[in-house]
């Protein structure tokens, strides 16, 4: 039998919304045993549309349902003396502690690193904050757009004369959980190692600003400030409608297609022109390419194109609505829908595994958890409280 | 302080952003990467945004994107179409940790590159394969670009303006995503190896870790068989929830106010106390009812407001704001500068290339840093250093294998990209704007 990969690393989460939880989802879901801490009232991501039929119960947001699988839910309220002991208790006996809190909030509740190493030695703890621990912006407030103007993505993100647009939902928030992921476990593997602990800032920010191109070393390079581009750019990989949807009719040239090769598929002779037989010549003749491209595919079914330039190696794109993800016959091929059941939703397909690793698998080993679902067996079991004492914490609301 | 991944040893065929971007950071925290490249098959990368726009002389030593994406990497050449290349590619195989490769299923078949070929060789090998559909499956050998699977993953299906087409990343977004989890899946790997002593091979499909990111599609589909609009940069709770326009050409803010006292603040410092007594927008459910005159209004107000200026008033108030920030704005934030985000690295200076400021990484480990910065390899710059010291080989045994061609160091078919002078790029709006005095702008503020 294999082990999961993380098996036996332990992970005190006391992260919310969703950078945090995507943080120690790819954690759980790997084989951590991950002890999520909540609110009294439960993380705000309960609150969180889209919701099962649209009925608005912390138990029913699909966005938390996804994002907390294979998680343990105790309840605490670090505002009491005894939620802060009983989370003391809880780092005891964690490799790993991940927490998505403002940088002043952990530090305010007597939890900073310092005070946290001394009870665990060799303890990581990883915060993912908007900005990062340190700086002039440290404590500045941020949404996913904030995150996306502030990590220069969004500039060059739209329509050449209108305002600057984003990725739909939650890109930049989803892009530093998987970072921390892997840098929480960088510094794990160190801990492994050496037995030596650490801290891991990890920047929202610097998430975006991290994974762009052609923009910083633009200016660096050439003295340039790149901007959204118009839409006749001489740039092959452009979006371009079809009769029933949009496709993406890149050819892949240079990577041994010539333009004689994709002017024969298209069949497209005015193409078959020193104007754009090159890439600096398409770069020139930008406007009048882009016009008879447009021309051509907005008479032709997406999925026709798609496979057909396939069959001849070309490397076409096709946009898919999330009905035809769906249904798209390669990620049926890998099972990438998989059933969860949950006591609340009953059973529904979820996406998967963001990878597949052949002897340590992506598992669905449990759905997300309900509201303190295992403050019995943590705080009660694991930590020794008897019955008594957790009533008693219940009446105190502190669980 | 050593860097966490020390000892780590990583061979690196790969190209473009997906696996160059991922291994990068594995350097960056102490890997051994060594970097496979052809000298028949000249990487993108290396040919296009070269410095200063310049194809002149070894062109393929000065590409923009080859230096971000590849720091701290030694690079060498093989060619792989001749037995004695694809050879000591096993030779190396067999002496390193981890694989990783981001070609076209076919491609890794053809040339007997596959985990159950390669396990025979390094049994606890950790092989990584990042592709546009995954390894296996009927699209598996659909070459992809970032765009196409930022489309086949549903994303772009919902990014847009209200009412118009699906509006997708100017940058190979994917990459980025699919990178990200790499960096995740090399990590647990190695983690298994650790405990048990186990290799294994990763499938990274680019699709499926970006459709990972868009639960909140997708569940909605899948629970409630609902498909949503594209929404522009409206929210579905906050408002206003935008993007506005700045004093100055193409300046832009980013507001998003979530609660009613981030409602009031935000109407005080727009100087707008009427908005805060008006109904419509009394409480977050109005606001969000109304939403699509609130940004009608807040746009005039904001237009003749400095973009830095207003956001550090907003910010002050406590609401969220951020200046829509331009490359060189990102370039000289502040508060980047402030945390070291920028590291400078100085090329080799046959490069003609000055040092210069690159991204660094979104995570800092307190205890391990990551490795000082060194400029990615020049073509074929560690060919002898890999051949001698790993794989023993002598000085005569390097000559032949440059006699033959199976090493080198230069592209056998040079094929730069010439841009357009930058005039020209503006008039064609590809570029807002350049600067000449750019150089002596970077040297003052990110002295080597």
């Amino acid at each position: 039998m294999n082990q999961r990969a993380l098996e036996g690393v332990k992970v005190l989460d006391l992260t919310h919304h969703i950078t945090g939880p995507y943080c120690t989802k790819l954690l759980a879901d790997f084989g951590a045993e991950v002890v999520k801490v909540e609110r009294p009232g439960g993380d705000p991501a309960r609150r969180m549309a889209p919701f099962y039929h649209d009925e608005v119960d912390p138990e029913k947001s699909l966005l938390f349902a996804y994002l907390n699988t294979n998680k343990q839910s105790v309840t605490l309220n670090l505002k009491t003396e005894k939620g802060i002991q009983v989370l003391k208790s809880l780092v005891a006996e964690s490799d790993v502690l991940v927490e998505n809190f403002a940088p002043r909030v952990m530090p305010s509740l007597g939890l900073d690193f310092e005070t946290l190493q001394k009870i665990k030695p060799g303890l990581v703890m990883t915060s993912i904050s908007n900005f990062g621990q340190t700086g002039p912006y440290r404590d500045y407030k941020a949404a996913d757009i904030v995150e996306y103007a502030m990590g220069g993505l969004m500039y060059i993100f739209g329509a050449y004369d209108r305002e600057p647009v984003k990725h739909a939902f939650n890109q930049a928030q989803f892009k530093a959980g998987t970072d921390a992921a892997a840098a929480t476990l960088m510094a794990t593997y160190h801990q492994r190692l050496t037995g030596e602990g650490q801290q891991v800032d990890v920047s929202i920010q610097e998430a975006v600003a991290t994974g762009l191109r052609d923009v910083v070393n633009n200016y660096t390079y050439s003295g340039a400030v790149r901007r959204r581009q118009p839409n006749h750019s001489g740039d092959l990989s452009r979006i371009r409608a079809s009769a029933d949807g949009h496709l993406l009719p890149n050819p892949g040239l240079g990577a041994g297609f010539s333009w004689d090769s994709l002017v024969e598929f298209l069949g497209l002779p005015e193409l078959d022109d020193e104007k754009f037989n090159t890439p600096s010549a398409r770069l020139v003749n930008a406007e009048e390419l882009g016009r008879i491209l447009d021309d051509h595919f907005i008479k032709q079914n997406k999925y026709d194109v798609f496979y057909a330039s396939h069959e001849k190696r070309f490397i076409f794109g096709v946009v898919q609505s999330p009905e035809e993800v769906m249904a798209d016959p390669q990620f049926k091929a890998r099972n990438y829908f998989v059933d969860i059941d949950h006591p609340a939703l009953g059973t529904l397909k979820y996406p998967g595994a963001p990878f597949e690793m052949s002897t340590t698998p992506w598992e669905a080993r449990s759905a997300a958890p309900t509201l303190g679902q295992h403050n019995q067996k943590v705080i009660g079991e694991q930590l020794g409280h008897s019955p008594e004492q957790l009533s008693q914490m219940r009446a105190n609301q502190i669980i | 302080m050593s860097a966490p991944l020390e000892g780590v040893r990583i061979i690196e065929m790969g190209q473009l952003i997906a696996i160059p971007f991922a291994m990068k950071m594995l350097a960056d925290m102490g890997a051994q990467v060594i970097r496979l490249e052809s000298t028949g098959r000249l990487e993108s990368y290396r040919g296009d945004s070269v410095y200063q726009n310049d194809i002149s002389g070894e062109f393929w030593n000065k590409g923009a994107n080859f230096y971000e994406q590849n720091r701290n990497k030694l690079g060498i050449t093989l060619d792989l179409s001749k037995p004695e290349g694809l050879a000591i590619l096993k030779e190396l195989i067999a002496v390193t940790d981890v694989f990783s490769e981001n070609f076209t299923p076919r491609v890794i078949k053809n040339f007997g590159l596959e985990y159950e070929d390669l396990k025979k060789i390094k049994p606890d090998l950790i092989m990584v394969s990042s592709t546009g559909y995954g390894f296996y499956g009927p699209w598996a050998n659909y070459g992809a670009t970032g765009p196409a699977t930022e489309g086949a993953a549903g994303l772009a299906y919902q990014t847009g303006y209200i009412g118009g087409s699906p509006v997708m990343a100017e940058i190979p977004y994917t990459d980025y995503t699919s990178g990200e989890h790499t960096v995740f899946a090399v990590m647990a790997a190695l983690m298994h190896r650790l405990n048990t002593g186990q290799g294994q091979f990763i499938d990274i499909s680019q699709t499926q870790a970006t459709s990972s990111t868009i639960p909140e599609v997708l569940m909605d589909f899948s629970a409630n068989g609902r498909t949503g609009q594209r929404m522009g940069n409206q929210d579905v709770a906050m408002s206003p929830h935008g993007c506005y326009p700045c004093l100055g050409n193409d300046r832009w803010i980013t507001i998003a106010v979530a609660t009613d006292a981030e409602w009031q603040a935000c109407c005080r410092v727009l100087g707008q106390d009427e908005w805060a007594a008006d109904a419509r927008f009394e409480d977050s459910l109005s606001r969000w009812q109304n939403r699509n005159e609130l940004d009608a209004l807040i746009g005039p107000v904001t237009s003749p407001r400095e973009a830095h200026e207003l956001m550090r008033a907003l910010q002050n108030a406590g609401v969220a704001a951020g200046v829509v920030l331009d490359s060189k704005d990102l370039l000289f934030d502040p508060h980047l500068k402030e945390r070291d985000f920028y590291e400078v690295i100085t090329h080799h200076d046959s490069t003609g290339i000055p040092p210069l400021p690159y991204a660094g990484r979104p995570w800092k480990l307190s205890n391990t840093p990551a490795v000082k910065g060194k400029p990615a390899p020049m073509m074929g710059e560690h060919n002898v250093f890999v051949l001698s010291e790993l794989l023993g080989k002598t000085t005569e045994e390097i000559a032949a294998l440059e006699e033959s061609g199976i090493i080198g160091y230069g592209p056998t078919i040079p094929r730069p990209v010439q841009r357009p002078p930058l005039d020209e790029q503006v008039r064609q709006g590809r570029m807002q704007r350049y600067e000449t005095d750019f150089e002596e702008q970077v040297r003052k503020a990110f002295p080597a």
